[in-house]
């Protein structure tokens, strides 16, 4: 069973994300730690990139905040390999293509592989683009993350027999960013997807609230949550981690009881 | 496909030039006496710089095996090329010493002096022979000796880019082996691997109808999604996917559809304004004292620009499709002047975004859209200038898709974009071939257009790739020079990646990130190029010039005051090159240069790029 599967072995998911380097690297090492020590079961770490086109405006600023740190792909290697000391759960990299494919695919992979990371989350690279990374992926054990959105339809089995590791489902149309309310139908979505693989899914963009958490979380296998972290990393910068511990906590908590 | 492979790499510049040009292989010497001798560290850290996709060799003259063991199972190189007295018995003792014998190769180089030499490479029990001149002397041998050869093999020996076109064609080789022709006194010349690379990829256009080769490229050719070599694509998120594959299955259902192309016409012809005029130059061609220059007038178009073709074709086509709301991004503001243009005439709703920085150094454009009905929407985000301005747009449509066509600009973006702009555009080059004929009685000798994504380039090429007597050259938009940061020229200072929804080259640091790009010129104002100009470039089918702020700017004026024409700072780049080329060239040739836009728009930063401000 790979590291990642294990986060959904006993029960729902909560998987919290950040962006690296904001407002610095070890800012994002005592969050982390923060967020694993609330009941996180998987943590996505942000690779900043200079043009985010997935992201709304506050893990866009953070891109930006990061990079003007100085924030670079080694430097999050270096980070990870630090966190690996004493972070157990899975981890995983949400970057854009372009930043893996520049520091060289293999290259890029073999390092994950080699500093504990467990998948890639790479929002441009669809299934139609899935071949050129995901035989990498797999020959360095790391599962490459499919995304499945309100406008997939047709698209939903293709992508789910093809899923290793979760699938990440996107919640609503638009960007990444917190919203008051989210429309989709998630249970039937999940529904098409468990009819074509056993594979666990969890639900994101837009999610803020543990009331929200909950209900994705009970919809499906579990919540991601990023900009309502990010956000209040931006809000109490190098002091971010006890706030971001609490409330990974209570949203922890709620998806965990969904 | 003809293999390449391109030996004695020992600078991180050379593995810079080959991850461009992708050759299959390139060679690392590890004879200490070799002047191209790299250490295996040095090898190491430039393996590590080398792109995906393009397999080391190591190069040995009677080393112990291990050594040759140790570089392959650490994988520094996937194939040894064994250049001294080494026999079966050593080859064979190399292969036990591996790791994993099945994913590596052993090439073993014959010096051909005559037929004993060719007899022992048939021979050889290494996977493939390496038949060579001498070690590295660069003098081409009788390539008749080998014509009869019988097994695949690799050519070396004096080859360059001059040469290698007859040498595929006298021996049949499937894989050529470059070192001395591609140096320059004795150190690696990237303008030389760029002539040897087209000279071999040219040849393959001519002779390989296919391919010979079972390479991971090939495998990609299988699924030609939008594909122009290993450029394009669609690197999109899956919000989208739905979206693009709608829009490539109603254009490939409208685009041969005779009530569709029947009211585009009749849009280009009553709306736009078409054909657009071919202008003879006669006192610039009479004061460069060269080559007669012809001007392809898209400044005469309505609104200004050659953007009007490309979108009254989205327009329509959106329209066709049920959608009721174009966005758009825009540079200098004239692709949002077009869409907001469409939309009014359409009854569509319109909204543009436009960099923060665009729309303050293009304001009468802003003025122009919102006066059409169009909503303006300033992107703050990055550098505010056009890059952002795409991304904003693709934001928007991942947020809004159901009524919503994104109305792209330019021949970038995610398939099927490239080719769908392309299309509309390409009007450009029939004409001009039209008018050329009529005007000459014979094709031009080139064809010059800005490039920026390109859309005006392509469509003034797309007619002529296949006729190889048009010289076809794309002007980039050098800012202050491409030794600068401040520049936005993307073949000459860009590398391969991957950003908004293609494969293609780009201008970014070492990690991939997006060079905050510069030019005088909002619409050349953009870090990437079509994918089809940049397997254009990657084939030698057309060249790609840098031309300065500076070189626009003189080029501006002297339109102006000589033709009493005013052309857009963008075409003025375009102009700009040619003022160099025509005087290189005969009277009896001719070259046409398209004017893409009129200047009015750029009046203002003109005059302040020479010290004066102008205020109504």
């Amino acid at each position: 069973m790979s590291r990642i599967s294990q986060a959904f072995a006993d029960g729902k998911a909560f998987i919290p994300f950040i962006t690296c380097g904001d407002p610095d690297l070890e800012t994002t090492a005592s969050c982390v730690r923060a967020m694993v020590a609330a009941g996180a079961d998987l943590v996505e770490l942000g690779i900043p990139f200079s043009d985010p086109t997935a992201e709304g405006p506050v893990i866009q600023e953070a891109n930006e905040r990061a990079l003007a740190a100085g924030t670079t792909t080694d430097k999050v290697f270096d980070l990870v390999r630090d966190l690996r000391k004493d972070v157990q759960v899975p981890m995983v990299f949400m970057t854009y293509a372009n930043v893996v494919f520049s520091y060289g695919a293999e290259r890029f992979i073999a390092t994950c592989e080699e500093i504990g990371i467990d998948g890639l989350i790479l929002p441009d690279v669809p299934f139609e683009e899935r071949e050129e990374f995901a035989p990498l992926c797999a020959a360095h054990g790391l599962d490459l993350v499919s995304m499945i959105a309100p406008t997939s339809e047709n698209r939903i089995a293709s992508i789910a027999r093809e899923a290793s590791g979760f699938i990440y489902v996107v919640s609503s149309l638009g960007v990444t960013g917190v919203r008051s309310e989210i429309t989709t139908d998630i249970p039937s979505l999940v529904r098409v997807i468990r009819e074509n693989t056993d594979v666990p899914c969890a639900v994101g963009f837009g999610i803020s609230t543990p009331e929200q958490a909950a209900k994705m979380a009970a919809a499906s296998d579990g919540a991601i949550v990023g900009s309502a972290i990010v956000k209040l990393v931006a809000q109490h910068g190098r002091d971010a981690a006890p706030a971001v511990g609490a409330y990974v906590r209570d949203m922890a908590a709620d998806a965990h009881n969904a | 496909m003809t293999r390449m492979k391109f030996c004695g790499i020992s600078r991180s510049e050379d593995v810079a030039a080959v991850n461009e040009l992708h050759p299959d292989y390139i060679g690392f010497v590890f004879w200490p006496k070799s002047k191209r001798f790299v250490a295996p560290a040095r090898a190491r850290s430039l393996k590590a710089q080398l792109a995906q996709g393009i397999t080391a060799v190591g190069v040995f003259v009677d080393a112990p095996v291990r050594e040759v063991a140790a570089l392959l199972n650490e994988s520094v190189i996937d194939i040894a090329q064994l250049h001294g007295n080494e026999d079966d018995a050593y080859i064979q003792e190399l292969r036990q010493a591996l790791s994993a014998p099945d994913a590596k190769s052993i090439v073993k180089a014959y010096v051909v002096k005559g037929p004993a030499d060719i007899e022992a490479a048939r021979q050889t029990s290494a996977d493939m022979p390496l038949l060579d001149a001498g070690l590295g002397g660069g003098s081409a041998f009788d390539w008749t000796l080998i014509q009869e050869f019988d097994r695949p093999y690799m050519l070396a020996g004096g080859l360059e880019a001059g040469n290698v076109a007859e040498a595929l064609s006298r021996t049949g080789a499937t894989c050529v082996d470059t070192s001395s022709g591609i140096e320059t006194d004795g150190v690696k010349d990237a303008t030389k691997m760029c002539a040897f690379a087209t000279a071999v990829r040219t040849w393959d256009e001519a002779n390989r109808t296919t391919h010979t080769t079972n390479t991971k490229k090939e495998l990609n050719m299988t699924n030609p999604r939008g594909r122009f070599g290993v450029h394009g694509g669609q690197y999109m998120p899956e919000t989208l996917m739905n979206a693009v594959i709608e829009l490539e299955e109603a254009y490939d259902r409208f685009k041969d559809d005779p009530e569709f192309k029947r009211e585009l016409a009749t849009l280009f012809d009553e709306y736009a304004g078409r054909p657009s005029k071919l202008y003879f130059a006669e006192r610039t061609t009479r004061d460069l004292g060269g080559a007669k220059i012809y001007l392809k007038r898209e400044d005469l178009n309505h609104t200004g620009a050659h953007k009007i073709n490309n979108v009254l074709g989205q327009a329509l086509l959106a329209k066709k499709m049920g959608k009721t709301r174009l966005i758009a991004e825009t540079g200098a503001g004239q692709h949002g002047v077009a869409t907001a243009t469409a939309a009014a005439l359409m009854d569509m709703e319109c909204v543009v975004f436009m960099g923060k920085v665009d729309c303050e150094r293009q304001a009468l454009n802003v003025y122009k859209m919102r006066l059409l009905g169009a909503e303006v929407v300033p992107v703050t985000t990055g550098t505010a200038t056009l890059k952002d301005a795409v991304s904003a747009a693709m934001r928007e449509w991942t947020s809004r898709i159901a009524d919503t066509h994104y109305c792209l600009g330019s021949v970038m973006g995610p398939h099927p974009f490239p080719t769908i702009v392309r299309d509309f555009q390409a009007v450009i080059s029939a004409e001009i071939r039209d008018q050329m004929l009529e005007r000459e009685g014979k094709l031009p000798d080139a064809v010059l257009a800005c490039v920026g994504g390109g859309s005006n380039a392509i469509g003034s090429f797309y007619h002529f790739i296949n006729e190889p007597s048009v010289q076809l050259i794309g002007c980039e938009a050098a800012g202050r020079g491409i030794d600068t940061f401040e520049t936005a020229a993307t073949i000459a200072t860009g590398r391969l990646g991957i950003f908004h929804g293609m494969k293609s080259y780009f201008c970014q640091d070492e990690y991939g990130q997006i060079a905050p790009v510069y030019s005088i010129s909002a619409g050349l104002d953009y870090p990437g190029i079509g994918p089809e100009h940049a397997w254009l470039h990657d084939i030698g089918r057309a060249t790609y010039v840098p031309v300065t702020d500076e070189e626009a700017v003189q080029a501006f004026e002297y339109l102006s005051r000589l033709e009493g024409i005013i052309p857009a700072i963008e075409s003025a780049h375009a102009l700009a090159y040619a003022l160099k080329l025509a005087p290189t060239m005969r009277p009896d040739q001719s070259i046409v240069v398209t004017l893409s836009g009129r200047g009015d728009k750029d009046c203002v930063s003109v005059a302040r790029y020479r010290g004066e401000e102008l205020s109504e």
